[in-house]
């Protein structure tokens, strides 16, 4: 060669060196041109050549020193050529690999491996070409060199090899192909005997009867060992083989031995489930009903263990056109990161209309799955519908179509599901359209005109559809109603209120008390919306219905509240915690609910522990009061106790005040419910500017209280003057 | 003489330094072409994920999480142990509890009494599967589920253990799996959010639920939940302000997004670009929300399904009903929060109700997404943030005790797109305190979880501050025994 020629090569070389560098540097975000896609797809047909030429030039180098090659001279410089050839080829199938490696399906930890060992391959190749030319390079090093380079390129050789054949490829003629088509497979010889001969027959076969059992074949099997048969069919449970395989592992009966291979949970399912179904050698998995867990777990089995993504045989359709027809009441995506087929969804019926459907003509072939629930669809549209050759799932639940539309469905020849539910379809209609579907394998009819003996009648007819019937409730297990609500803004009225209660579900009758009574559907009244109340009253209601349970008892206090003061102050500090809104909130007929121990819904809690709870109100016109009441919790477990006592202070003048009225409330004597409730109560009429009330955290948690001896909470949430 | 050897040489040398040079700058910018924004400093996107889109067939499109708040106890409700009530009273052995961290409610306990459940448990389904008699009507559909007894976390207080379930990370700050979702696979139906949020609440001791658990975190604004309200009115302002129509909302949003657009260009703040389209949502959730939300064209027998709570607004089961209408129009991830289970003390009464709450919805939901055609295509969760324990909280009597926090064992279940149905995964010890066999872990449940949606849970990234986040940080492996 040439220098020029070499000169070239030389700095090629260089090239490659610092372009490869560059390329791993910013892998994870190289972006890979669809041109140049062909030239890394070349990297399978051009790594022969440099493999080959580096051997041979690693081979004659490592005679290199040995005369009388050292002193050839076409030998060296024949020597020198090949390597440097060799180490651009070998640039050159680098990157070409590095471009491929970026297209799908090289996902395992092969790849890395035949990656990096390619890359040293280079840069020892590269490396070496300079190395070799200086003055220390010596026979021992160029051997040792040498070596050591030829054993990585073989390794290389090796991991792509295994990237491109698989693992097994030259020992897989050797090995026995386990793929059963899903129609063919039997129970027994497909599903359940694999087991034992994975994990039991290495010890239950002819040659080495452990235990006098035999698990090779069927007259073994139902033979049993020397303990006994191996199962009772239909009654796993009583079963000597899963009882064996469910003992503990460190007992000395348990199978399969400590120190083998265990059995995993599907398998001893698949065992257990295979008894329960009475032990069947000749049954074929595809004659399981469809829903049967046996039939699931078998299919998850004998399908491939990475089942292949499906293909289609069409292309893509073009980005563009996608994004066009993508609106924000009918969505199009891809089934996966490159897949061709699409799938389409319709929103807001108010938006639709059958041209929608047509517009979609472009990406005809592609759409696979169709969603058109609840859209007004009608059965001249299905005629746009058919247009989608590939269709195989299609989603017509409370659409207007008919029997009629579903004729024109039948020239779907993928259509595999297909979603009636809600639509005016009859037995007729399916009996005669269902035979002429030829891929139809699952149809939703629920909630149509159907009766269930004629879903039955269906489901008899043609057993290799699983229909899907839908929850019907058939009245035999009526369930209980939840209670009425209330819906009067407020339960704190100041004269008289008109009680509002409803109930959500429709036709029901509410039922209610107000003597404390429990309400019943025959002496109760009847609620009519038009209760009126002018006192504090409890109101116990229940809610009755045709099929179904009455419901629960609810109380409801409606809480009067003549007076509201003009002004309120505090005179004590409350808890940090359960401050609400101050003062304020005694007079805000907002009421608390329990759980106020959580900031979150501590929100309407006036709280004190460490002190009295102090307030002073005045009112610009003197009041007549009669009744002073608090609303209190109780949650006795956490703590939260009525006050111990209250007192009653009122007068014109605010610092001469008199004692009127002192309560001391009931303290609960063991656990109990938590419970909202009223204490204070009633005393002579008075009439007052200043009214001062005071309140006294219980001091001591009575002793069968686990928190003993404690100072209480005591939560207020409303005021009640009258 | 010598000093133009010496400068032939040194030119000569330039030379060929410039010509080598050369060489290596041209092999960059060869390079560079294939590295779009490189050179101009742009923002990108990890290579092989775009946005929008699953990296491989997902086997579900949507996901509905009924994180049951405060954490349920397993050993009441899938856990069942009866070994704990022949033990009962008896102290837990030390070397079960090891060295586990306890929380301030029970360190200084000195006393640890096994507790066995107050509750019986039957089995039910073709799998056998162990329920206790609180939650009847999750028994019944148990041949649909996928419980797993052997989940584990990290943190052993509510907020972290919640937060890290949530978002991978104990501390807050990061997105939430539904902003993920949304950040990853994108709309469905432009008309509705594709994170939205539910909250309920029983009777039982509360622990509250904060907006960070639906927070975007740094991803765009536009993926962050939206919670809908308890009331009447799921969305506030939902319908336009009297004398206003629609031609006059729509004049009025062009106007503001113009005079947003300005204000976008001038400082380059992509919140305001995701204001913008904030706008826009919201104006096409005006016509979306209402037909949604409309609960009275359910049927009676969806009714009774639920439950006539589902009537109910602001009840779990008229929040179930809602996520499935709302993943029925192409919600991502419904999250529903139901408060109520942190059973410290009085458990037997306060789980009671509880259950109560949730189980007929729960099991509902699933039956009715079944029939739909949809539990194909959407996965529903069910659990808490951790486990209880097996001893006692406070004191021990028959029919009353408490359980405190417990991160080694706790039972959550899935159903839906791409899970095994009718199986049992994973187990606890007899005393139900640690994993006896199939730990899975938040992380791997969080990659489970992501790779039922087609995504992979190492390729979800987002670069934020210097540092590529995903939602399972640097752990998680897809527990693919689960999946079908």
């Amino acid at each position: 060669m040439s220098r020029k020629v070499i000169d070239y090569l030389e700095q090629l070389l260089l090239v490659f060196g610092i372009f490869i560098a560059f390329l791993l540097l910013f892998e994870s975000k190289l972006v890979v041109p669809l041109w140049l896609q062909p030239l890394g797809r070349m990297h399978p047909l051009l790594l022969h050549f440099p493999i080959v030429m580096l051997l041979i030039a690693f081979g004659m180098e490592f005679f290199r020193f040995n005369p009388p090659n050292s002193s050839h001279s076409f030998y060296l410089l024949f020597l020198r050529n090949l390597w440097l050839i060799g180490a651009v080829l070998t640039g050159t199938t680098v990157v070409m690999g590095l471009f491929l490696a970026k297209e799908q399906g090289y996902d395992g930890q092969t790849l890395p491996w035949h990656k990096w060992t390619g890359v040293v391959v280079f840069y020892v190749a590269l490396a070496g070409y300079w190395v070799r030319q200086q003055a220390w390079y010596q026979a021992a090093i160029a051997k040792g060199f040498v070596s050591i380079a030829a054993l990585i390129l073989v390794i290389t050789g090796h991991f792509g090899a295994v990237l491109t054949h698989g693992d097994n490829f030259i020992s897989g003629p050797l090995q026995t192909p386990e793929s059963v088509p899903f129609d063919e497979a039997v129970v027994f010889d497909h599903v359940i005997q694999p087991i034992f001969e994975q994990k039991c027959v290495s010890c239950h076969n002819p040659d080495k009867i452990k235990g006098e059992l035999m698990l090779t074949d069927q007259q073994s099997i139902l033979k049993g060992g020397k303990t006994g048969k191996l199962f009772v069919p239909g009654q796993p449970q009583v079963s000597l083989l899963l009882q064996r395989i469910h003992l503990p592992l460190d007992d000395k009966k348990h199978m399969p031995p400590v120190g083998k291979v265990q059995l995993n949970p599907q398998e001893i399912m698949l065992l257990s489930l295979w008894i329960k179904a009475n032990a069947d050698f000749k049954k074929k998995v595809a004659d399981l009903p469809v829903n049967d867990s046996l039939r699931l777990i078998a299919a998850t089995l004998l399908a491939p263990v990475s089942a292949p993504q499906e293909t289609f045989d069409f292309a893509a359709a073009d980005e563009e056109t996608i994004k066009k027809l993508t609106t924000e009441f009918r969505s199009i995506v891809p089934l996966a990161h490159e897949s061709p087929a699409l799938s389409v969804n319709f929103f807001n019926k108010n938006l639709y209309n059958p041209e929608k459907i047509k517009e979609l003509a472009e990406i005809k072939k592609q759409v696979v799955f169709l969603n058109l629930a609840k859209m007004p669809v009608k059965d001249a549209d299905l005629g746009q519908v058919v247009a989608f050759e590939n269709l195989q799932k299609l989603n017509l639940n409370f659409t207007d179509i008919t029997g009629k539309g579903l004729k024109e469905l039948t020239s779907l020849k993928k259509l595999k599901n297909l979603s009636l539910a809600g639509t005016q379809i009859s037995i007729k209609d399916l009996q005669a359209v269902i035979p002429s579907f030829q891929n139809l394998n699952t149809v939703a009819i629920w909630n149509t005109g159907l009766t269930p003996s004629e879903m039955q009648q269906l489901k008899k007819e043609f057993k290799n559809i699983n229909f899907i019937e839908g929850f019907k409730d058939d009245g035999s297990n009526p369930i209980k109603l939840n209670p009425p609500q209330v819906k009067n803004s407020a339960m704190v009225f100041e004269n008289s209120l008109a009680v509002l209660l409803s109930h959500p579900v429709k036709g029901v009758q509410i039922r209610y008390t107000t003597d404390g009574t429990e309400p019943d559907s025959i002496h109760s009244p009847l609620f009519t919306n038009q209760t009126v109340i002018n006192n504090s009253t409890h109101i116990r209601a229940k809610a009755y219905k045709d099929g179904w349970y009455g419901s629960d008892v609810i109380n409801f206090d409606f809480l009067k509240r003549t007076y509201k003061p003009d002004s309120v102050r505090l005179l004590l500090p409350l808890n940090r915690v359960h401050q609400a809104e101050g003062e304020k909130s005694f007079f805000d007929t907002k009421l608390g609910t329990f759980n106020a121990n959580s900031p979150a819904w501590a929100n309407n809690w006036i709280g004190v522990r460490n002190n009295d709870m102090a307030l002073i109100s005045e009112f610009k016109k003197p009041a007549l009061v009669s009744s002073v009441e608090l609303r209190i919790m109780e949650e006795v477990e956490t703590g939260i106790f009525p006050p111990e006592k209250i007192e009653v202070w009122g007068g014109t003048n605010p610092n001469q005040l008199r004692l009127i009225a002192t309560f001391k409330p009931s303290i609960p004597t063991q656990q109990r419910p938590h419970l909202l409730t009223i204490v204070g109560g009633k005393f002579k009429p008075q009439s007052v500017t200043f009214l001062k009330i005071v309140a006294k955290p219980l001091q001591k948690i009575p002793d069968w209280h686990s928190a003993k001896g404690r100072t209480a909470l005591l939560l207020v949430d409303e005021l009640l003057i009258n | 003489m010598e000093k133009e050897i010496l400068e032939h040489g040194l030119s000569f040398n330039r030379r060929r330094f410039l010509s080598t040079m050369s060489l290596g700058l041209g092999s960059v910018a060869l390079g560079s072409l294939m590295i779009p924004n490189l050179l101009n400093g742009g923002d990108m996107d990890e290579a092989g994920f775009t946005p929008g889109i699953p990296h491989f067939a997902p086997k579900a499109k949507r996901v509905i999480y009924l994180f049951q708040n405060g954490a349920p106890s397993q050993m009441e409700l899938f856990d069942y142990k009866p070994k704990l009530r022949e033990m009962m009273g008896q102290e837990i052995p030390p070397s079960v509890r090891g060295n586990q961290r306890l929380t301030g409610m029970t360190a200084n306990q000195a006393s640890f009494p096994l507790a066995g459940s107050f509750v019986d448990f039957k089995q039910y389904g073709q799998a056998g599967a162990w329920v206790s008699d609180l939650m009847p009507y999750t028994a019944k559909i148990v041949d649909d589920l996928c419980i797993i007894k052997s989940m584990y976390t990290e943190a052993i207080n509510h907020d972290p253990a919640l937060t890290f379930l949530q978002t991978g990370s104990q501390q807050g700050n990061r997105p939430s799996m539904g902003a993920w979702l949304s950040y990853g696979l994108g709309n469905e139906n432009k008309n509705l959010p594709d994170f939205t949020v539910l909250l309920s609440r029983g009777i039982g001791n509360g622990q509250g639920v904060y907006s960070k658990l639906w927070s975007n975190g740094f991803l765009d604004s536009i993926h962050q939940g939206v919670q809908f309200s308890k009331g009447e009115d799921p969305v506030l302002y939902i319908r336009d302000p009297e004398g206003m129509n629609r031609k006059e909302r729509r004049e009025m949003l062009d106007n503001l997004a113009e005079l947003n657009q300005l204000s976008y260009e001038q400082f380059g703040d992509p919140e305001i670009a995701a204001k913008i389209k904030q706008y826009e949502m919201a104006y096409r959730m005006q016509t979306a929300v209402p037909e949604v939300m409309d609960l009275s064209k359910e049927s009676d027998d969806i009714v009774k399904l639920y439950g006539p709570d589902c009537l109910v607004p602001g009840t779990y089961a008229a929040n179930c009903l809602l996520a499935r209408k709302l993943s029925e129009n192409g919600v991502r991830f419904v999250q529903l929060y139901h408060q109520g289970w942190d059973q410290h003390g009085n458990l037997p009464f306060e789980i009671q109700s509880q259950a109560k709450d949730v189980d007929q919805a729960s099991a509902a939901l699933v039956t009715d997404l079944k029939q739909r055609g949809l539990l194909d295509e959407t996965l529903v969760i069910w659990g808490g943030e951790f486990g209880r324990t097996s001893y006692s909280q406070g004191k021990l009597t028959k029919d009353n005790y408490g359980r405190d926090h417990h991160p080694r064992c706790f039972t959550i279940w899935m159903a839906g797109g791409g899970i095994k149905p009718g199986l049992v995964y994973g187990d606890t010890d007899e005393v139900g305190y640690n994993i006896a066999r199939n730990p899975v872990h938040v992380h791997d449940f969080q990659a489970t979880v992501l790779h039922l949606l087609g995504l992979n849970h190492e390729k979800l990234i987002f670069k934020h501050l210097g540092r590529r986040y995903r939602l399972t940080d640097v752990s998680g492996k897809v527990v693919r025994d689960i999946m079908s």
